[in-house]
């Protein structure tokens, strides 16, 4: 019969949560067999293909998790995506606790006509790209000279710095040569940057914004309507945005625009996008035209996911401490939405390590080996 | 004799818990202890251990999440800390202004309140891509040899 010492755990997804759940369950657990199961034939997810190459003090935290693999016995299987290589109910049969890790991979859509064109692309896919996901190619991908980028949180500023870069400022980080030239483009000459909310709603962090003034050659310009504000943060966005205006020069080769308080409304074109029109909350309109849209607009489940939250969970769920139903567990932005940097999941996984610990101490776990 | 050791770490990512365990097992002669600040009662420190504290910086050179209840306590409890002795590691990444400034707050809470940082301040930056254990593991074999 198996010790309560000894519970068997799979986790599914090997992104940050799922590895931080990993550590957490192994301090609890030091003999326990613990697997990781990715659909990719590497581990850490957002880590390796979300996180900007150049970003490389975020990206160190993945050494962290090597040693869950090489020292504490965790064992990795890759390129094993569940509910098709292998059927979530007979991980359930294998194991006595399951975990689901899987994030929030696709782009979310903006929901407005146009948004098929070609020219269009998700941050998530050029991020993938940028960090050699096995999945991604350049096929389609055409990145002209005047780009808008939709959203304002840190992925779309990584988006401003990533398309202003030399591009052998990306391969030294490991970026294919190939790709590097395709999106760290020196033809790119206009990037629109363009929210929906106020500066004072704007989601992206001052570091991210100073991190642009290192760039040279590029003009800054902001429509902010204010220049201060009562919230601290908001102030520091606030100074951090201006600082870059004001420091910028006068004129540039390449210009980068900030506008706050627009919403998209349609975007047109012939088969290829040639501009897109935001609408303000009083109705004003604003056209640009662009060769080229990123949206950073937010995640949510990727297209063709298999594993659906929803047809998961039962009266009996408490989403809160991650608990599904009996012997099955989620984390991390499955478990709570897409909103959250790495360290944010790391205080979830340790939150679900703990229901889940509690759980196997209240013996409310019928192991596997006992039930068979 | 030698004092005894206590590893206090304030963390955000895990990367200042991570080097905090690989620093313990480089502790062979004396006895030592690994507590998240979060964890630590701050009217038990005692004349009788070494303290080595390693915090990360967060945001716009602010403490760590991890570190937050621990500077806190210290400020509202005001501890008398005369004769403590301990020696300091500080994360951060260059890139960012405010360098490795989180554990500075922790430091100058620490000799306000009559503490004694020993040693060289240890630094760890992140812009290199690596970890802080390796870093910090060769700070704690300096410390221990000296005190």
């Amino acid at each position: 019969m198996a010790q309560d010492s000894t519970p068997s755990v799979a986790i599914v997804g090997g992104g940050p949560s799922g590895c931080y759940l990993a550590q957490f369950l192994r301090k609890e657990f030091k003999e326990s067999r613990i697997t990781i199961f990715d659909s990719l034939p590497l581990p850490y997810g957002l880590i390796r293909f979300g996180v900007a190459p150049d970003h490389v003090g975020t990206k160190a935290v993945a050494a962290q998790f090597d040693r869950l693999f090489e020292v504490e016995g965790v064992e990795f299987v890759g390129n094993t995506e569940i509910g098709k290589d292998k059927q979530l109910d007979d991980v359930l049969n294998e194991y006595d606790v399951v975990v689901l890790a899987t994030g929030l991979g696709g782009d979310r859509k903006m929901g407005i006509p146009g948004e098929t064109l070609a020219g269009i692309y998700g941050a998530g896919r050029i991020t993938r790209l940028i960090n050699s996901h096995p999945f991604e190619t350049l096929d389609g991908l055409e990145v002209g000279s005047v780009l808008a980028i939709i959203g304002h949180g840190n992925v779309a500023i990584d988006l401003i710095r990533l398309s202003l870069l030399a591009p052998q400022q990306l391969t030294m980080h490991g970026v294919h040569r190939e790709v590097a030239e395709k999106i760290a483009s020196s033809t790119v000459s206009q990037i629109y940057v363009v929210g929906r909310s106020g500066i004072e709603h704007a989601k992206f962090d001052p570091a991210m914004i100073r991190e642009l003034e290192k760039i040279p050659g590029v003009k800054f310009i902001s429509d902010a309507k204010i220049s201060s504000h009562d919230d601290k943060e908001v102030q520091k966005r606030i100074e951090a945005l201006n600082h870059l205006v004001r420091s910028s020069p006068p004129s540039a080769a390449r210009t980068v625009n900030f506008f706050f308080g627009w919403q998209p409304d349609m975007i047109h074109g012939n088969a290829k996008v040639q501009s897109i029109a935001f609408k303000s909350k009083s109705d004003e309109i604003l056209e640009l035209r662009v060769d080229t849209i990123y949206t950073a607009i937010g995640f949510e489940q990727a297209e063709g996911s298999l594993i659906h939250l929803e047809n998961l969970i039962s009266s009996e769920s408490d989403l809160a401490h991650g608990f599904i139903r009996d012997r099955l567990y989620c984390v991390g932005w499955l478990r709570r939405g897409p909103q959250g940097t790495i360290p944010v999941n790391r205080a979830d996984a340790k939150k679900v390590s703990e229901r889940i610990i509690q759980d196997l101490r209240d013996k409310t776990l019928v192991k596997v080996r006992e039930r068979q | 004799m030698n004092k005894s050791i206590t590893i206090l770490f304030g963390t955000e990512s895990g990367n200042a818990e991570f080097a905090a365990e690989d620093m313990a097992s480089e502790v062979l002669d004396r006895s030592v202890e690994v507590i998240d600040m979060s964890d630590f009662e701050v009217d038990t420190f005692s004349k009788e251990n070494l303290y080595l504290i390693i915090c990360s910086t967060h945001g716009e050179g602010e403490l760590p999440s991890g570190a937050l209840p621990f500077h806190e306590a210290l400020q509202t409890m005001n501890p008398d800390l005369t004769g403590i002795e301990y020696a300091m590691f500080g994360l951060g990444d260059s890139s960012y202004e405010n360098y490795s400034k989180g554990s500075e707050h922790i430091d100058s809470k620490l000799s306000s309140l009559g503490a004694t940082r020993v040693g060289e301040y240890g630094r760890h930056d992140a812009d290199t891509g690596t970890l802080p254990s390796a870093r910090a593991v060769a700070w704690v074999r300096e410390i221990l040899k000296a005190y």
